[in-house]
């Protein structure tokens, strides 16, 4: 742990001793987590590649992909009160990892204005055997951010190393609100994250400095670690009632251009409303019938369920970063019942 | 490696072409000498029209007002984006009328500002196929070289007329502007940037802030990058292949954001 982020901790824990008389600090939390890094196979059209995935136990880390989501809160503006996330990063001896120079991992909180020792980058500095990581979001930085390792970026990105970071409104109580941000008009009753991936074997098992790199060829493509390559086999399901709102936060770690939208059974593309990009609210939201979605952007989108029930699937389209055509399987389907 | 280019002095070609400037109401003559031994033009797009090709040894005078201030990609657009490949594009950067530092007339105002040309190269099949006149098949495009100001990695982090590189309380105009033919989603870590323009669309107050900016083959973006907190910070290319060298990593599209 970095001194800033021991200083940090020891200040939290502190106003949480004098809670009743300090009201501002005391409902604000110290979100320790903590993450280490396993191997996982996935079976992909039939074929077995390996990730590596953050995940947690200790010195056998069982990996998942992706990572599993953390929250922390942020509070209305005027209130002062703030949550600050710790996030370690635990490595031992078992830890997968490449040889050196690209030996070790990082993370990287990806979107988050935090200051240079807390953002997981060796080449300015970062220790790539384990470290804590240190954010206090402020209120108008509620919307979604990515945490990813960033070594040797290009492989271990794709090798799976990535999660959702949410900075979701908490109210002065303390209690999570089912908003994008504190702006009431965000509001949902359902909310789901579709991390958007890509995936080239051979970067799987090419290590080092290796031509692989140089040129990206995926087959497989994701939400959330899952194919989804039809509407009855969803990436995503989500069993939803009539007229809600659905929120879904789209989050882009996939390597290639993509297109979002929400269709019906038909093909008929559905409204929706973005209200956040990259952990920043809009001025004005913008609603729309298709987005795209580009290599590390972050999108939280609400749409309405209709007054009837049925089924609709929200689903990426992957496309060529040269012209834009449509990869073959290259569109994964989320299911959404109402 | 093969390539070719637009220079301000003939026999030296320059990666990327030079930088223009003029300001709102200017009018501008550029001329260009072809000394190569295939057709070429020159079109600054969304400014000029004439596309006609340039026989080797002739040359064409290209004259129009600076009507907007912005950013413009200029670029040769023949021989089916081969010309263009080989590194044929730059900048052209338009100011308000009065010469002040501002994005344009009354807009946000900066301390200095940074011209970042992006693009790629896919040496096999393209630039050592062209430089020896071989066919290219154009179908087929594996860029393995990916640059910022026609450089990558550390040469990029290194290169002052690249890296936003200045004091806490000082604003750059960051202007952004892709000759390749791949779409470039850049991200700043750290820090988020005030879009401006995209694509030649001057956005209104109070300006989208994003951390990722995407600019796809052929398009502009102008962002604010506000130096608000001490530290050291890169700026790179979130898809990955474009994060190398001909798979060498840390190279490709990146530069860095020091802020003293
Ligand atoms: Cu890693
Ligand atoms: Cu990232």
């Amino acid at each position: 742990m970095k001194l800033s982020a021991m200083i940090k901790a020891g200040m939290a824990g502190l106003l949480a001793l004098a809670a009743g008389v300090v009201f501002s600090a005391a409902n604000a939390a110290t979100i320790n987590v903590t993450r280490c890094v396993g191997s996982l196979n996935k079976t992909l059209s039939g074929q077995t590649v390996t990730f590596w995935g953050f995940g947690t136990g200790g010195m056998m880390c069982t990996g998942a992909l992706p990572g599993a989501a953390i929250e922390v809160g942020v509070y209305p503006a005027g209130s002062g009160m703030s949550d600050t996330l710790n996030l370690t990063l635990s490595i031992n001896g078992m830890t997968p990892q490449e040889n050196a120079p690209y030996n070790g991992h990082t993370i990287h909180l990806h979107g988050a204005d935090v200051a240079t020792a807390e953002d997981g980058v060796p080449e300015t500095g970062a220790a790539v055997g384990g470290d804590t990581y240190t954010w206090t979001p402020t209120s108008e930085m509620a919307g979604s951010y990515l945490y990813h390792c960033h070594v040797h970026t290009v492989k271990h990105l794709e090798m799976g190393m990535y999660g959702a970071l949410i900075a979701r409104p908490k109210n002065t109580s303390g209690v999570f609100l089912n908003q994008l941000t504190h702006n009431t008009a965000t509001a949902f009753d359902y909310v789901q994250n579709y991390v958007f991936g890509s995936v080239d074997p051979a970067y799987h098992t090419a290590t080092g400095d290796s031509t692989v790199f140089a040129d990206y060829n995926p087959v497989y493509f994701l939400i959330s670690g899952n194919q989804g390559l039809t509407t009855s086999a969803p990436a995503m399901t989500l069993a939803a009632a009539v007229n809600k709102k659905v929120a879904l936060r789209l989050l882009g770690l996939h390597s290639v251009n993509g297109t979002f939208a929400v269709k019906d059974g038909s093909g008929n593309a559905k409204s929706f409303t973005v209200y956040t990009q990259d952990g920043r609210e809009l001025s004005a939201p913008q609603t729309v019938t298709s987005l795209d979605v580009s290599p590390g952007q972050r999108f939280d989108i609400v749409f309405t369920t209709p007054a009837t029930t049925g089924t609709w699937y929200p689903q990426i389209t992957y496309k060529n970063l040269r012209n834009g055509t449509a990869y073959t399987n290259g569109t994964v389907y989320g299911r959404v019942t109402f | 490696m093969a390539a070719w280019g637009y220079t301000e002095v003939a026999g030296t070609p320059k990666f990327p072409g030079p930088t223009l400037t003029a300001n709102e109401g200017d009018t501008v003559n550029v001329t260009v000498v072809n000394n190569h031994n295939i057709n070429h033009n020159f079109l600054i797009q969304g400014v000029t029209t004439d596309t006609t090709a340039i026989a080797p040894g002739g040359n064409r005078v290209y004259s129009f007002t600076a009507s907007t201030a912005g950013s413009y990609l200029y670029y040769d657009t023949l021989n089916s984006n081969i010309n263009r490949e080989m590194c044929m594009y730059g900048m052209l950067w338009v100011g308000p009328a009065d010469g002040s530092a501002k994005a344009w007339t009354n807009g946000p105002s900066y301390s200095f500002q940074r011209m970042w040309v992006v693009g790629e190269m896919d040496k096999a099949r393209w630039n050592d196929v062209a430089g020896s006149g071989g066919t290219v098949n154009t179908s087929v495009y594996k860029p393995n070289y990916f640059l910022i100001n026609g450089q990558g990695g550390f040469d990029g982090m290194n290169n002052t007329a690249t890296t936003i590189d200045g004091g806490v309380g000082q604003t750059a105009l960051v202007r952004i502007v892709n000759g390749g033919q791949f779409a470039q989603s850049l991200h700043f870590h750290g820090n988020h940037v005030q879009v401006l323009t995209i694509n030649g669309a001057r956005q209104s107050s109070p300006y989208k802030k994003v951390d990722v900016i995407n600019v796809p083959p052929l398009g502009t973006a102008d962002v604010l990058f506000v130096l608000n907190q001490l530290g050291s910070y890169p700026m790179h290319n979130h898809t990955a292949q474009m994060e190398t060298a001909n798979g060498v990593y840390l190279n490709g599209v990146a530069t860095m954001i020091i802020m003293r």
